[in-house]
């Protein structure tokens, strides 16, 4: 509720300073262009992404000191310690990287920050970088308006460093100017409540802006301004880094388990770093005026002094955290992880069920309908349905058609807590049934469920692949888009609802016979949208790369669809049933119904 | 009991494969029973789904044709099945 009323809010009260102080324009437009400049890199980045940078990551991180020195220097590029850290969490996520190793980027990326502070104290505000924007800003639009992803991505990279520049430019301009009609001077405060209360405003600014760097862009104008005094514009940067903590438990909380571990990990590490130099800002000021007189910073030189604290108690911070990674690494996996209750248990299988053959094959059969039902809540969510309204008798059409979002879900989450632990606790439990002495029927008949279960798995598997594209396409404005997904979801809907009626169902020698329509159903539906894409691009009703994406997303479906059935089929088939096996249709006979061949009705049945 | 009747039900006693065949015949029966009783549900359901749901519909028409196909097998099954039983009998009474 409150979400919802924030950014009108803020931007009602935007509207309103912008309007009533006009000194505050100038200041505004630097903030936006820096912000602008800083999302243009990181689209210019994410365009090489998947190439050199992942690489580089990959290689880099085996050593903590590699790890330290890849976040200063990737950071220190790309001046955005937001993307080092969403790529970082991605790499940590799908454990290409330790969690260790995350964690020692994420510290040199805290460290790089503060080269931001450096190249705006020591170039930004000394220089006219407006006068290099400007032939920056030409360039990059000529490039972003090429066809080759590459080259619009150079572009990117070129129009963020331009928009930067310009920011920093608008920035100094909107202090100057700010200057003569206010004097925020006259708010500064000593001791330690000052310390304590601009540390706080710093934090509140980084959490509005998202940006730590932006921040730091904010805090040096004023200092060169005159705006705030040096020792306050120390606790805003400080404050620049507690509020990048802020940001990161917002990133953590949309984040999947990996991302979680090292949001909080940085939690811990910029509260550790703050708090730090909270408590020893005075002998940081002591060091600052002693390291400058080594570094020929003059002593007046209060941009570049602040530049250096803020580099001091970020590196300060990161060498106290550095001895305790393995121990926050440990510490991290232990408290954070998937919660036990929201594990699916096995609920039939157990050491007592091994016994007898007969009761294993009765337990498992059981577990794997258990894992199906599982896979059925899941994928129902998948399709955006909800599971009563399968496992009513509503019309799915209607409940398809008049979707009106696409249901957020982390499959992959999912599936590890609904899924891939079951799964796992079937196998491990027929193996161990294997090992003991069992009759030949039991052997087959577990070897067959274990396929079952596999089967569960890829369909559930299928699904990560398809929800993917149904959030981006299964609402789609394009009418004939939307149509092809909502019949996608409308045969995936019916089988799900089929296939649980017909485990519910007291079964009968038919009962396994009735899979025989459902695959024929599946093929047909297949066929069909085929056809109807292929008319489709041929009309150019739809472009080849959307059709293909449809293409590609009915074959999941098939999958799923075949996956589904096979289980089901393994499921109700109790034994090898010779009667039932004279009915079952072949691959031909489908094909044959496929193609309308067959005769029917069947007169001399009638007879 | 005249003597080639008695040597008739020794020989279907003795004769287990062709005991297997009846069994199986009659068990086949049963399920071809079972999927005219489904199709008849079926025929049922499709009369109300017609005109409501033409979608649902179209779902049950392609169940009444697996069914068809399916009970043709079966009847074809039990014609072979019998006829393997008669030309057995037959070649008994060729060697009687």
């Amino acid at each position: 509720m409150l979400r919802r009323f924030t950014l009108p809010l803020v931007m009602l009260l935007l509207a309103y300073v912008l309007w009533v102080g006009s000194e505050f324009m100038e200041l505004a437009l630097g903030v936006a262009f820096f912000i602008f400049g800083m999302i243009c890199l990181e689209d210019g980045f994410k365009t090489f992404a998947g190439g050199a940078l992942e690489a580089l990551l990959q290689r880099s991180t085996d050593r903590l000191w590699k790890s330290l020195t890849l976040g200063i220097t990737s950071t220190t590029l790309m001046q955005s310690s937001t993307l080092v850290s969403l790529i970082t969490i991605s790499f940590v996520s799908s454990e290409m990287i330790s969690l260790a190793a995350g964690i020692g980027i994420i510290l040199g990326a805290n460290i790089g920050t503060s080269t931001g502070a450096w190249l705006i104290a020591g170039l930004g505000l000394k220089v006219d970088i407006a006068s290099y924007a400007m032939p920056i800003l030409v360039f990059g639009v000529l490039l972003l308006m090429q066809k080759s992803k590459r080259v619009k991505g150079l572009g990117n990279l070129i129009l963020g460093v331009g928009f930067l520049f310009f920011g920093i430019h608008f920035m100094k301009e909107g202090f100057t100017v700010f200057q003569l009609g206010f004097d925020l001077s006259a708010y500064s405060m000593t001791g330690i409540y000052g310390v304590l209360v601009f540390t706080l405003i710093g934090t509140l600014i980084t959490f509005i802006m998202q940006s730590s760097h932006a921040t730091l862009l904010i805090v040096i104008a004023a200092l060169a301004a005159g705006q705030v005094s040096y020792e306050n514009a120390l606790a805003l940067s400080i404050g620049a880094s507690l509020g990048s903590a802020i940001s990161a438990v917002i990133a953590g909380f949309a984040a999947n388990l990996g991302g979680k571990r090292l949001a909080a990990a940085q939690v811990v590490f910029s509260l550790v770093t703050s708090l730090l130099a909270i408590l020893l800002i005075n002998p940081l000021i002591q060091l600052v005026d002693w390291m400058s007189g080594y570094l020929s910073i003059g002593s007046e030189d209060y941009l570049l002094k602040l530049a250096l604290f803020q580099t001091l108690f970020r590196v300060l911070g990161a060498l106290v955290f550095m001895p305790f990674i393995s121990q926050v690494e440990a510490l991290l996996i232990k408290v954070l992880r998937f919660v036990p209750k929201s594990i699916e248990q096995p609920i039939y299988i157990y050491p007592e069920v091994l016994e007898t053959p007969s009761t294993v094959v009765v337990a498992v059969r059981k577990e794997v309908q258990h894992l199906f039902d599982n896979a059925f809540g899941l994928l129902a969510r998948g399709l955006s349905l909800k599971r009563s309204t399968l496992e009513s008798e509503e019309s799915l059409s209607t409940a398809v058609k008049t979707t009106k979002r696409i249901f957020p879900l982390d499959v992959e989450d999912a599936y590890e807590e609904k899924i891939k632990s079951l799964h796992s606790e079937i196998v491990a439990f027929i193996s161990e049934a294997q090992m003991r002495e069992s009759t030949r029927e039991a052997t087959e008949e577990l070897y067959v469920l274990r396929q079952a279960s596999r089967d569960i798995v890829s369909a559930v598997k299928g699904m990560k692949h398809l929800h993917n594209n149904l959030s981006r396409y299964g609402l789609s404005a394009n009418l004939a888009v939307r149509d092809r997904y909502d019949q996608i979801r409308l045969d995936l809907a019916r089988l799900l609802r089929e296939l649980q009626v017909l485990l519910a169902e007291e079964p009968s020698s038919t009962t396994a016979l009735s899979l025989d329509s459902l695959r024929l159903a599946v093929q047909k539906a297949s066929r069909t949208m085929t056809d109807e894409l292929d008319e489709m691009i041929r009309y150019r009703r739809l472009t080849a790369s959307i059709a293909t994406s449809i293409m590609n997303d009915e074959n999941y479906v098939t999958g799923i669809a075949n996956n589904l059935i096979s289980a089901v089929n393994a499921l109700l088939t109790r034994e090898v049933d010779e009667t039932a096996e004279a009915f079952n249709l072949d691959e031909a006979d489908i094909q044959q119904l496929m193609n309308k061949e067959v005769d029917s009705p069947l007169e001399s049945l009638k007879s | 009991m005249k003597a080639k009747k008695l040597m008739e039900l020794v020989s279907q006693f003795l004769d287990a494969d062709s005991k297997t065949q009846q069994e199986e015949i009659k068990s086949i029966r049963k399920v071809l029973k079972e999927l005219k009783g489904k199709e008849l549900k079926l025929r049922a359901k499709l009369a109300e789904k017609t005109h409501s749901d033409p979608e649902d519909a179209e779902a049950i028409k392609l169940k009444l044709d697996v069914i068809y196909a399916q009970r043709r097998k079966g009847v074809m099954k039990v014609f072979t099945l019998k006829r393997k039983s008669v030309t057995n009998k037959n070649t008994d009474k060729v060697d009687d």
